[in-house]
């Protein structure tokens, strides 16, 4: 079974169809790249999957479980993390705050536990911090635990997002565009580690990426998108020697 | 049904002046997205400069222009008022700080005399038309065609003008437009001037319709203003004229019909109709275009860890000794009595009330005085059921958090510019529907909250129960402080203020966000709740007039003067308020009203200062004298940029 499916998904915006007829499907441990030139639907077929986004038809399936109607913060519960294509960091905390309100998810407790001290609450502070300690140990970015995140660099900023993700234990990751800002160097390290991460993890990767140096390396499967529809999918090598798929990102005549 | 059809038609006129004022909010809204809530104080203003001219003989030509020029002045003067300050929530609680200015400066001027003052009859009078069912006299025509004149001449300004253009294009995108030549800061002078003459205008034109000249009727005009803006969905001129006309017609019609056939209210049903339009209006429309910024003073300020060890030890030991000393040295001696520390810890559990919601939550009301009065009536409906003091607080503490909830609901989804509108709103409501309400007040209008045994006033207990009461509140305050900082730093206070960052990434995480800043209203409408509760039982009374729309507004206004970053600011926050109850000034001063009008003149005008110079209130001041490098800089007037 597939941690991530999708069906027959369509995304109607009056009478523009933004999105027509995608399926696609995420095995545990694989990671696989959707991508497609500007306006392909590809944000539209994200937002669906995150809960941003009705889809007109079609249904999203997490694990076998149908969640196209459930809401977008309660599809956590269904093993989804997400990280953004402009970093959404919460800014006014520090690094490890940022991932305690992820590792939040795995705690209890409500405005009076918190307000009247009930003994939940300290438990509850003290497994999220743990589960955050522990997650950038993992990432070794221990060394950031203490720094207020709206003075990191776009590169560390998108580590802590995905750091943060991470402690959400997601069945699937949906990475948003996390190459974009970086710099070919800062790439790199992002790729290396989110190698490590799936290779450690075994989570199922959806990568939305422009940049091919992330797309090839990474992605054992890729879907590309074009005019709302799925163009072509494959291998990263098919992909690329795909004339359908260079016409789409060239311009040609197919 | 012919009487409901002549009081509908006889709307119209008076629906005209909605509409005036509303298109001032509109254009101001167009161009700077800040919400006018001075428009009403303005027209207010200039209706008694009219009236003073006329009333000294100069032409009715003359005092027109005059007033109308005293409109355009005062908008201008506040557009420069809040060019300092940071982002558009400060600036229209500038707004706020302008209304005050202003009927509090009035109020000084006129002191007690305010009562024989007579609108300018600035209109023709005689009978226009009879349609038989209604007569229309020339005044009331006058005004619908000015109202229809203004709205075609604001409709071809933003059609066929340079600067109407210009006004257009600094609305949608006031960067761009800047890299375009275009003076962002010259267009808004003008638009706020051109709002603050349809205030003035509206001012001048609906004394006379009304006969009736006083500080407050036009300022509560504001929810009808704004009633009416929110129907033209903050942008079309046509619609909010329409909106403004609508509003006209259906008040009286509700209004009678409310009074004969539902007993136990007491007026206020026009302030209650437009109330609901407004929450409709906001929960059906959603605005569009830029982002608000929220700015220095309301972004959320870093959370330092609670002090542990000895360091907390000798902190607590230092509340405890002051808490229970006070009330033990000071005697009911002149102003500084027993009563005066239990007041101004009630005050500071209502600013409390207000550095949680926010402080922490993120949010700005302006009816924090409302949830205390929901707490005191509540307090009282329980005490008649025979329910103890001690228990009967909390329980109107509740009432006044479900009803703090359900004006939330619009900035659930929406802004806090959403939560302030709703919240003035039910400012204007409560004050004159609410509290003469009878199923909720009593017949009197007052409730009887007697306090407990041990705190009460018996003769020769006196004394000994003012202390035991004092010393009561103080422990309220010290475990509602405790409580909020304790919020801050656990589970819901990490979601929310991660909510304030990002929504959309708050709701990754798994928490929901309209759950979770619903909870955030409530706790803070509970908390305002018990400090109305108190409040009632300091008087052994709970009735509405502590509880006014002025007392919201200073609320609000006291908590950011002190800052609302941290939780020790209530405190100073209680008695700072306290202060402003105290009565300074010759007798005299007192019996005329002038010592309160002042004291709100004061109030109007450091609350706009420390909106420009601290934004982050005195206790930011205090944070920065301790710790010298400032904390960073917030990112502001950029949000747009932020995919969501």
């Amino acid at each position: 079974m597939a941690a991530l499916e999708l069906r027959g998904i369509g995304v109607r915006f009056g009478t523009f169809d933004a999105v027509k007829d995608v399926s696609l499907a995420v095995h545990a441990g694989e990671v696989v790249g959707l991508i497609g030139p500007n306006g392909a639907g590809k944000t539209v077929t994200f937002n669906v999957i995150t809960g941003l986004q009705a889809p007109s038809r079609g249904a999203v399936l997490l694990d076998g479980v149908d969640v196209t109607r459930v809401p977008a913060h309660q599809r956590t519960a269904q093993g989804l993390a997400r990280t953004f294509q402009v970093v959404q960091l919460f800014s006014g905390m520090t690094v490890v705050e940022n991932l305690m309100v992820a590792a939040h998810r795995f705690t209890t407790g409500g405005v009076i536990s918190d307000a009247v001290r009930l003994p939940g609450r300290r438990r509850a502070l003290a497994s999220a911090r743990e589960r955050a300690v522990s997650v950038l140990a993992f990432l070794k970015l221990q060394h950031l635990a203490d720094i207020e995140v709206s003075s990191l660099p776009v590169g560390q900023a998108r580590l802590v997002e995905l750091a943060r993700a991470l402690c959400l234990k997601p069945k699937v990751l949906l990475l948003d565009e996390p190459a974009s800002g970086l710099d070919p160097a800062e790439t790199a390290a992002f790729v290396a580690l989110l190698a490590e991460v799936r290779a450690t993890l075994g989570c199922a990767v959806l990568l939305v990426e422009h940049d091919m140096g992330v797309v090839m390396p990474l992605c054992d499967h890729v879907v590309v998108m074009n005019f709302g529809e799925v163009l072509a999918e494959g291998s990263p090598a098919e992909i690329r020697s795909n004339p359908l798929v260079q016409s789409a990102y060239l311009g040609g005549a197919a | 049904m012919k009487l409901y059809l002549a009081l509908a038609l006889g709307g119209i006129p008076i629906g005209a002046m909605y509409a005036l004022q509303a298109l001032g909010i509109v254009l101001v809204y167009k161009t700077s997205r800040v919400f006018n809530f001075a428009t009403g104080a303005i027209g207010m203003a200039c209706a008694f400069l009219a009236s003073a001219l006329t009333g000294h003989g100069a032409p009715v030509l003359v005092a027109l222009v005059l007033a109308v020029a005293l409109g355009v002045l005062l908008g201008m003067a506040i557009e420069l008022s809040t060019r300092p300050v940071q982002g558009t929530l400060p600036r229209t609680i500038v707004t706020l700080g302008w209304l005050l200015v202003l009927t509090g400066g009035v109020g000084l001027i006129y002191g007690d005399t305010v009562a024989t003052q007579q609108p300018a009859q600035v209109l023709p009078s005689g009978i226009a038309i009879d349609i038989g069912i209604k007569k229309y006299g020339w005044d009331q025509v006058t005004v619908l065609l000015v109202a229809a004149a203004l709205v075609v001449a604001l409709a071809w300004f933003f059609r066929a003008t340079a600067l109407g253009t210009a006004t257009r294009a600094v609305s949608e995108a006031p960067d761009a437009a800047r890299l375009l030549g275009i003076s962002v800061d010259r267009v808004n002078l003008v638009a706020w001037g051109i709002g603050g003459a349809t205030s003035g205008l509206a001012g001048v034109l609906i004394t006379p319709l009304l006969q009736k000249l006083d500080t407050t009727t036009l300022v509560v005009f504001t929810v009808q203003a704004l009633a009416a803006a929110l129907v033209g969905r903050l942008s079309s001129m046509p619609l909010t004229l329409a909106g403004g006309l609508a509003l006209g017609i259906v008040q009286p019609v509700v209004h009678t019909f409310t009074d004969r056939h539902i007993p136990g209210i007491h007026g206020g049903t026009d302030e209650l109709t437009a109330f609901i339009v407004v929450l409709v209006a906001l929960l059906l429309f959603r605005r569009t275009g830029r982002r608000d910024s929220v700015g220095g003073g309301l972004a959320p300020s870093p959370i330092r860890p609670l002090p542990r060890g000895w360091t907390a030890l000798a902190f607590a030991g230092g509340v405890a000794l002051v808490g229970l000393v006070l009330p033990l040295l000071v005697d009911d001696i002149g102003n500084l009595s027993r009563v005066s520390i239990a007041q101004t810890a009630v005050w500071a559990i209502a600013v409390l009330s207000l550095v949680l919601l926010v402080g922490v939550v993120g949010q700005v009301s302006v009816c924090q005085a409302v949830f205390m009065g929901v707490g005191a009536f509540g307090a009282g409906i329980a005490m008649a059921h025979d329910v103890p003091f001690l228990l009967a607080v909390p329980i109107g503490a509740l009432l006044a958090a479900g009803v703090a909830a359900l004006v939330g609901l619009p900035a659930v989804r929406l802004e806090p510019l959403e939560l302030a509108i709703a919240t003035l709103a039910l400012a204007f409501t409560a004050d004159r529907f609410l509290y003469s309400w009878v199923p909720f007040a009593s017949r009197s209008g007052n409730r009887d909250v007697p306090r407990p045994g041990f705190a009460g006033l018996d003769p020769g207990h006196a004394s000994a129960g003012q202390r035991n009461y004092a010393w009561l509140v103080i422990a309220v305050l010290v475990v509602g402080s405790f409580a909020v900082a304790s919020l801050r730093r656990g589970r819901t206070g990490a979601a929310l203020t991660a909510l304030r960052s990002s929504e959309p990434a708050t709701a990754a995480m798994g928490f929901s966000v309209a759950s979770v800043k619903l909870r955030g209203f409530a706790a803070a409408g509970f908390l305002a709740g018990i400090a109305g509760g108190l409040y009632a039982g300091l008087g052994q009374s709970a009735s509405g007039s502590p509880f006014d729309f002025t007392r919201s507004i200073t609320l609000l206004a006291y908590a950011v003067i002190v800052g609302v970053g941290s939780v020790p600011a209530a405190v100073l926050g209680g008695m700072v308020v306290t202060l402003s109850t105290l009565t300074f000034g010759s007798t005299a001063d007192v019996a005329s009203n002038r010592a309160v009008s002042a004291s709100t003149l004061v109030t109007g005008v450091v609350l706009i200062g420390v909106l420009a110079l601290a934004p982050r209130g005195i206790s930011g001041l205090l944070a920065r004298l301790r710790r010298d490098p400032a904390p960073p800089a917030v990112k502001d007037e950029i949000p747009e940029l932020v995919a969501v």
